[in-house]
């Protein structure tokens, strides 16, 4: 009865997947000075690092070029503060992993930025974040507290 | 609310108003003091941290909370010249210099709100930026101007008015995204209220240097999540100043 209740609590609260979109509401700046928002760039690729920060978070991500060369992509993301509140930690994403994103691309000429991108993993599937069982609450906020259904 | 941790209070003011009575008679403190002082006891508990997150209300930008054609600020000459050569790339913000009144207010975080007897406190998430605001009828120190201005308030009825001046210029002092300064003349002023469950404000800026005249916004927040505390920004300036080299450059 504990068991099937630990378990039941468990499948509820810690991991949800979620197709996650960058730069999302906890603006610092506007995107519009620095990405073209009539543009749309999708790469796929390895993550490289994350730094995961305010006032905005940054992944960095070897994947090709329009021109089919590979290089680094830089993407930026949400406060790290807001971002912890939709289930985001620094382990979210780890060097190494395949992971897709599409976004609008830096405006400057020969960069490699990118914002406001959804990302996912190659194959379209949703990223594995810590599911809240509070929304907005940040993660050391997560309780294991038996459901009602789970008493049953 | 929820939370009232870093109150002394339990409600604010709860016990003090008795203590002021007492105080005042021992001192032989004229009635209306006494019946003024005693008026405490009925300030607005704003006590708590209060969710100002893009999922209550809607996230700033260059049309929010100034919509053009409603509340957005008429500029005189000199603003509308600043705005014209205004450059995004040496905005303050890519240095981790935090944001101010009447912009910080907006900024989609969190806040935390302290009330004390002689002050309360206003922390917010954003920049990790305190603002203390004095109740005690102190005057502004002489000389001394800073980005966050001098704060005094007071009760009235059921609401927290605010006052601030005392700032510095700031190039972007009046919002984030529009280039528009602001001078040592700058006035805000809040008013803070209950409408049920949330916590609301109106606010004024007045800045004769830049302003054609006042302009206002009112906002709100919702209770933050039981036990919420405010997270450390820690602002990282390299980070900060990252995305501009994406710009296309207006000068070089």
């Amino acid at each position: 009865m504990k068991q099937i209740a630990w378990i039941s609590t468990l499948t509820a609260v810690v991991v949800l997947g979620l197709v996650v979109t960058g730069f999302p509401a906890e603006a610092h700046h506007s995107s519009a000075p620095f990405y073209d928002g009539d543009q749309e760039q999708e790469i796929v690729g390895t993550v490289l690092r994350f730094n995961f920060r305010n006032p905005h978070s940054f992944l960095y991500i070897q994947a090709e070029n329009p021109a089919g060369q590979m290089v680094e992509y830089e993407v930026e993301l949400g406060a790290a503060v807001s971002m912890s509140r939709n289930g985001w930690t620094r382990e979210s994403v780890s060097a190494g992993d395949p992971i897709r994103a599409v976004g609008n691309p830096s405006r400057a000429e020969g960069t490699f930025g990118m914002c406001c991108a959804e990302l996912t993993l190659p194959d379209g599937s949703p990223i594995q974040l810590v599911r809240l069982e509070v929304d907005e609450a940040p993660l050391g906020l997560v309780t294991l507290v038996p459901t009602a259904s789970a008493e049953e | 609310m929820k939370d009232t941790s870093g109150s002394l209070l339990s409600g604010p003011f709860a016990y003090l108003a008795p203590t002021v009575v007492i105080f005042a008679l021992a001192i032989g403190g004229a009635p209306t003091e006494v019946a003024a002082q005693a008026e405490l006891a009925a300030v607005p508990d704003l006590v708590g941290v209060w969710n100002g997150g893009g999922r209550v209300r809607r996230v700033n930008g260059p049309n929010m909370p100034w919509v053009p054609g409603e509340n957005f600020p008429v500029l005189n000459e000199r603003a509308l010249a600043y705005q014209e050569v205004f450059d995004e790339a040496i905005a303050p913000k890519y240095d981790c210099v935090p944001s101010a009144s009447p912009a910080l207010q907006y900024d989609p975080y969190f806040m935390e709100v302290v009330q004390w007897p002689d002050r309360v406190l206003l922390r917010y998430e954003k920049d990790d930026q305190l603002r203390t605001v004095w109740l005690d009828g102190r005057e502004p120190p002489l000389n001394e101007h800073t980005i966050q201005g001098f704060s005094v308030g007071r009760y009235e009825g059921d609401a927290l008015l605010v006052e601030t001046t005392h700032f510095v210029f700031d190039i972007t002092g009046f919002d984030d995204y529009n280039g528009i300064p602001s001078s040592q003349l700058k006035k805000v002023t809040e008013r803070y209220w209950h409408e049920g469950e949330e916590l609301r404000m109106t606010l004024t800026v007045e800045d004769p240097m830049f302003l054609r005249e006042p302009a206002s916004y009112t906002t709100r927040w919702l209770p933050a999540p039981e036990g919420y505390k405010l997270n450390p920004y820690l602002c990282d300036a390299v980070d900060a100043r990252r995305a501009v080299k994406y710009m296309i450059p207006e000068y070089r």
